[in-house]
């Protein structure tokens, strides 16, 4: 490649993202190159250079030690009044699901198993407590049995 | 800015039950609720973010204010967070839009800066011209717009990549390569002039 593929106007342009390693590949090496071969270009890379070292230099006050505390219980105080948002999002699918579930075994029942669905629905509170009752007992006894 | 190490098989101080691992790592165990995760990620990214809102605002206690709601909106937030860039880059976004409000409502004669360093005693000289080269340093970086402020703040203190400062400001790394250009030439514009009258 040729030193003088690029005029002092181009390099001049490439400076800084030359100094920031951000050229790549062949501009990169071009830039290098007539970098290599003009000292006018030189010494405006190294004033370059000098002036954002100069940047460096200036300093920031420190941190407060109780950023840190601060910003924890301002979350904490959050997620006590709202739930986090994925909590909330997988409080919403699984509320989404229970619906979904539902009208799925709505449909089910519904249509397939309606006859038998219908006596259930026709007995009475009592009936249904006692068949409870009475399934508890015989689990007992079952249990007591296998002792 | 300081960061922990990522090596991994340690642990944190603060937390010791939370391994020392990466940002990416850090988010997804946030993302499930997890609040040590979460502080760790605040607590590796609270001196860059500081300092950064810092540089742009020119006031500390707005600074701290800014980078304590952009931490809370961070957690609110990171349900939505894809990972599409670093947590750190998706972080300064948040802060750099606060800051640009910010801004936008204040007048620059409500800015002020902040004493850096105590003075140094031992050698009052070297000290005086320190303190000349910070106020000139300052000067130059007020007379930037904001956005090329921002870049060469994040360049420069931060050591972003121009890829990280394109996603810091929502721009293309080619609009980044020009701001930084024009950033650097007006501020060695400001710096020039001082050093011709002998001000640094």
């Amino acid at each position: 490649m040729s030193n003088h593929s690029m005029n002092c106007g181009q390099v001049k342009r490439l400076l800084p993202p030359f100094l920031d390693e951000e050229l790549s590949g062949r501009v990169r090496e071009q830039t290098a190159s007539h970098l290599a071969s003009c000292p006018a270009c030189r010494a405006e890379l190294e004033a370059l250079k000098a002036d954002m070292g100069l940047l460096e230099q200036v300093g920031t006050p420190e941190v407060s030690p109780f950023l840190v505390t601060r910003v924890m219980a301002e979350v904490r105080e959050r997620r006590r009044a709202a739930p986090h948002g994925f909590a909330r999002l997988a409080g919403s699918l699984a509320a989404a699901l229970v619906v979904a579930v539902s009208i799925g075994a709505g449909v089910l029942f519904g249509s397939g198993l309606a006859q038998t669905a219908t006596p259930v629905a026709e007995n009475s509170t009592e009936e249904a407590v006692s068949y409870v009752e009475s399934s508890a007992a015989d689990m007992y006894a079952m249990m007591a049995g296998g002792d | 800015m300081s960061h922990c190490p990522h090596s991994r098989g340690r642990t944190i101080l603060s937390h010791p039950e939370v391994p020392v691992t990466n940002d990416a790592d850090l988010v997804r165990k946030a993302q499930t609720g997890d609040l040590a995760a979460f502080e760790e990620l605040v607590r590796r990214h609270q001196h860059g973010l500081f300092s950064y809102l810092y540089r742009m605002c020119r006031n500390a206690s707005d600074a701290e204010e800014m980078a304590q709601v952009a931490m809370v909106k961070a957690w609110e937030k990171l349900g939505g967070f894809r990972g599409a860039s670093s947590f750190k880059t998706w972080l300064y976004r948040i802060g750099t839009n606060l800051c640009f409000n910010l801004r936008t409502r204040r007048k620059p004669t409500e800015e002020l800066y902040e004493t850096m360093a105590a003075p140094d005693n031992e050698r009052p000289e070297a000290a005086f011209q320190q303190k000349l080269r910070e106020e000139a340093v300052r000067k130059a970086l007020d007379c930037l717009p904001e956005d090329q402020r921002a870049a060469l703040v994040l360049s420069v203190y931060q050591d972003m990549s121009y890829k990280e400062i394109a996603e810091t400001l929502g721009k293309t790394v080619r609009a980044v390569d020009s701001l930084l250009f024009r950033a650097k030439s007006n501020v060695r514009k400001v710096l020039a002039e001082d050093r011709a009258k002998g001000i640094i």
